[in-house]
């Protein structure tokens, strides 16, 4: 033990000296810094234009009671006014932005029909998706590694190449005592320095401290554990230093970048997704018809799904706006199959991500991290489900105007209901990835482990 | 002398069979993400080209209807992909694919492929362009960094320079060495890439593609070149192999990883993109001062009424020529769609800004700039973007225009219910997009062009300039 501290102590002499690798840590250092900035801010920034989503609502009912003053026919409402459907960050976002940048936070909605409005998109930069969100996670799955593997892939071999191996052996120091006192030393700076970040994030942030903490930390701590393992690994081998730095490079560009990219192809050639602009077409095709079919007999497709406003007085005026919504609610009608279908498949997909992602710890983590933030696919897809229910939340309101020819009144605006939805974050992927990365670490030291012994023993 | 240094590291390299094994690797990604590449975009390109397809047929063959109803059923244009895109996806992941085009209305590119995939899709695609930016350079630096630090460890490098040859000409030896190397890796691929291109055929003339194609290598050549000097001037100021090795990694972890999203991020920070919420409600403001095509009572459409009657020299509605419910559709029209171009060019702007800072980035590394010029050939960059919404945006103003204007001449004043016969549909011509030319792509990309150019020049110049003055003890 004795020595094992005497060890530690002259590895941070040397790290003291060592100019290089301070300033790589200090460089980590302010990555993670202007991570947790940008992921809060980020974040920030979609909060503050959703809070300014109600002015514009506000703005829009002052506009209708200008528009229409007293009594007002709720189909005109129903047409110029519009709310908003809203996903609000999870306290966590910050953290892991997932793919918050990409699918739109708010929907605008009227009474039309959904499903021409339910997709419509944000003002995103595509350069700058493309190049993807510089947050805290992102720090703790690219650039960690790669701070790791900086500072060890030449534990072993530097001691060969500057001829002090020998020399340390002399002393009453077993090989895997001084690799492993070496490593821990590393370990300490490291996981201090992640773990540092983390915790300086969640105050950042200002999270909510639920059992997301522990997890979060834990996934931290199970993830350079695995890097560490990795290098520990490739020490094992003893290797020069070169080829050290080249497989580990090696490995966390297969692991980072090249298998999650086959993954993405393979999923989406396996998972297709065609009904996107299907829906689309067909949806438009539904509506339009709607103009050109007898009124009567939209009215009776609209009656079996509303049966409380069913009515038998044919309509002889040219337009009435019962029967134009009537039409509208067909046209969602018509796609509903098709909408479901593609979201099953999308989820399908996100599943399939899933269950591949024990062959790249990176992006089980990153998924981890992603299920903790609620910043998936899948909190979209919630978020959407959420959206489509307030939209037949906001059929139902305006229906009774419409069908029982009730005028609306400026008091009426006042109840209309309103959307909020924050997605909850996903305990499941979390455990199970965990549980995924436990196993991936426990396989790199066993590994490691055996691959020193069968080489010391030759 | 250089000859033979030349031809001794490219023999030594073929040798070597740890690189044997890289290359090799290399290359099959390179053909995987050529395949896989060509199978992805025909697949998008039949999914957009028969849907573009169903909608033209569908506006042809509608109903008997009333040229304003027209105008709302509307089309839509769906974004066809640039025939070399399968070598780089680019934007084109990240881009909608589908504007609905109506009247009064502009709206959204929907359904990109990022949307419609988990977050897997941000750790990158695999495509050719992805290979050759990140890849390649990994592959150059395991090939040149012990180019010089190997010989000064062995003590050659001595021994060769008493053979009379300089500095200069050993680093030039090696650099043309480690070129032949590295085409011979690539050649394959892009050989294979171009013979499928023009196989394929794409809806482009050939002689865009090919100047496209032509330009796209020779940008990636350029880059390769810029890396192979690179690494073989980081060996030379080295003593050891190790360190050169790892700062050459260093140098690529920067370049590749590191400064392209930093770039970006700090881009979308310093300039912030309104949202479309706001921007919809801006131009709703700004719309509604001026004339409103469904409104009758509006003083604007009164002023427009009293002109006409000048114009024409009648007293009411009913003696004027022309129907006064098309004209002031195509006024209101007008007025909408040029308040949103307005803002939809300043939010173009806003973006532009905020690309201009990796843009710019290009300067100092040259990953960012081959990154901008392979995407502008590949015809998936921003601008090819821009290009395809201001296209669809200009049919359907044409559309809703044309439209109106059957209202205003064919239709009598006042008439909501006649139903044109379905003919006159057949009038307008389809959506057709067709990809700019290589030109105008190629001026999208000055800095980028200027940026690869100077990294060419420094190293040549300056990197060679270091080499003489190293130290060889």
């Amino acid at each position: 033990m004795r020595i094992f501290r005497i060890l530690l102590t002259y590895e941070w002499l040397n790290f003291r000296k060592d100019r290089g690798l301070q300033l790589l840590t200090v460089l980590t250092l302010v990555a993670g810094l202007y991570g947790i900035y940008y992921g809060t801010t980020e974040v920030e920034r979609q909060r503050n234009n959703i809070e300014a989503l109600d002015l514009l609502t506000e703005q829009n009912v002052e506009e209708m009671k200008e528009k229409f003053p007293g009594e007002a026919d709720a189909g005109d409402i129903g047409y110029y006014h519009s709310t908003f459907a809203v996903h609000h960050p999870d306290s966590w976002a910050g953290l892991s932005l997932g793919q918050r940048d990409v699918n739109p936070f708010y929907i605008k909605l009227r009474l039309l029909n959904l499903q021409s409005q339910l997709y419509d998109t944000e003002n995103v930069n595509p350069l700058k998706v493309l190049a993807g969100n510089f947050d805290l996670a992102f720090v703790l799955v690219y650039l960690f590694p790669l701070l790791i593997i900086a500072l060890s892939f030449n534990i072993l071999s530097v001691e060969k190449e500057q001829g002090t191996l020998p020399l340390l052996l002399s002393q009453p120091v077993s090989l895997p005592l001084m690799v492993g006192a070496k490593l821990s030393f590393r370990l300490l700076l490291v996981l201090g320095l992640a773990l540092l970040l983390s915790v300086v994030a969640m105050v950042w942030a200002r999270v909510s401290p639920d059992a997301r903490v522990t997890l979060w930390l834990a996934v931290v701590v199970l993830y350079c554990l695995f890097w560490f393992g990795v290098a520990f690994l490739v020490a094992a081998l003893q290797k020069n230093s070169a080829f050290n730095a080249i497989s580990l490079l090696g490995i966390w560009l297969l692991l980072a970048i090249v298998i999650p990219a086959l993954l993405n192809v393979y999923v989406s050639v396996k998972q297709p997704v065609p009904q996107a602009l299907a829906l689309t077409i067909k949806q438009r095709e539904v509506v339009h018809g709607g103009w050109d079919k007898p009124k009567q007999e939209t009215l009776q497709q609209f009656f079996a799904r509303y049966p409380q406003y069913t009515d038998t007085t044919e309509i002889k005026e040219r337009f009435v706006w019962r029967w134009y919504y009537a039409f509208h609610q067909l046209g969602d009608m018509a796609v509903e199959d098709l909408a479901s279908d593609y979201l099953h498949s999308l989820q399908a997909r996100y599943d399939m991500v899933q269950q591949l992602n024990v062959l790249s710890v990176p992006v089980n983590v990153q998924g981890i991290f992603n299920a903790v933030a609620a910043s998936d696919l899948p909190a979209h897809l919630g978020f959407l489900q959420s959206a489509t229910d307030y939209h037949t939340s906001l059929r139902e309101f305006y229906y009774p105007f419409l069908f029982n020819q009730v005028p609306f009144t400026h008091a009426d605006f006042a109840v209309e209901p309103r959307h909020s939805f924050t997605a909850s974050p996903d305990y499941g992927v979390g455990l199970n990835g965990i549980f995924k990365l436990g196993i991936s670490v426990l396989l790199v030291y066993v590994v490691g482990l055996l691959l020193f012994r069968a080489r010391s023993a030759t | 002398m250089v000859k033979s240094i030349a031809k001794k590291e490219f023999i030594s390299t073929l040798r070597d069979s740890r690189f044997m094994v890289l290359s090799a690797a290399v290359l099959l990604l390179l053909l995987a993400a050529t395949i896989v590449g060509l199978h992805s975009y025909k697949q998008q390109q039949a999914e957009r080209e028969l849907a573009q397809t169903t909608v033209n047929e569908q506006f042809a063959n509608a109903a008997d209807r009333h040229p304003h109803r027209m105008a709302h059923f509307g089309s839509f244009a769906f974004r066809p992909k640039s025939s070399i895109s399968f070598l780089d996806f680019g934007l084109d992941s990240f881009t909608g694919a589908s504007v609905f085009l109506e009247a009064h209305r502009q709206n959204s590119a929907n359904f990109s492929q990022a949307q419609q995939s988990a977050s897997l899709i941000r750790f990158g695609e695999m495509t050719v362009a992805f290979v050759l930016q990140m890849l390649l350079p990994l592959l150059i630096i395991f090939l040149c960094f012990g180019a010089f630090t190997q010989e000064k460890e062995t003590g050659t490098l001595k021994l060769l320079l008493s053979q009379g040859v300089s500095l200069r000409q050993a680093a030039w030896a090696k650099v043309l060495g480690y070129s032949q190397v590295v085409a011979l890796v690539v050649a394959p691929s892009l050989v294979l890439a171009s013979i499928l291109l023009f196989s394929a055929g794409g809806f482009e003339p050939a002689s865009n593609a090919l100047l496209r194609m032509l330009l796209f290598v020779v940008f990636y050549l350029a880059y390769f070149f810029i890396f192979i000097v690179l690494s073989v001037v980081v060996s030379a100021l080295h003593q050891r192999s190790s360190t050169a090795l790892v700062t050459l990694l260093a140098i690529w972890i920067s370049c590749c990883i590191f400064v392209p999203k930093a770039t970006a991020n700090l881009g979308a920070t310093l300039y912030t993109t309104p949202t479309k919420a706001q921007m919809d409600a801006d131009v709703h403001e700004e719309v509604a001062k001026g004339i409103d095509g469904h409104n009758e009572q509006d003083e604007r459409a009164e002023a427009l009424k009293q002109e006409l009657f000048k114009k024409y020299g009648v007293n009411s509605l009913e003696e004027l020529p022309v129907n006064f419910d098309g004209i002031r559709m195509a006024a209101g029209e007008e007025h909408s769609s040029h308040v949103y171009q307005e803002h939809f060019d300043e939010l173009t702007e806003v973006f532009e800004k905020q690309n201009s800072i990796s843009v710019y980035a290009g300067l100092l590394n040259p990953y960012l700039a081959v990154r901008h010029l392979s995407m502008g050939m590949a015809g998936s960059d921003f601008e090819h973007y821009i290009h395809f919404q201001n296209k669809a945006e200009t049919y359907r103003y044409n559309l809703a225009q044309g439209l109106n204007n059957i209202q205003a001449t064919r239709l009598q004043y006042g008439d909501k219910t006649t139903r044109l016969s379905n003919s006159t549909w057949k009038e307008f011509e389809p959506f057709r997009y067709e990809v700019p030319g290589t030109g105008w792509a190629l001026c999208n990309h000055v800095v980028s062009v200027v940026a690869l150019l100077f990294w060419l020049l420094l190293v040549c110049v300056g990197g060679f300039k270091l080499i003489e003055n190293i130290n060889v003890v």
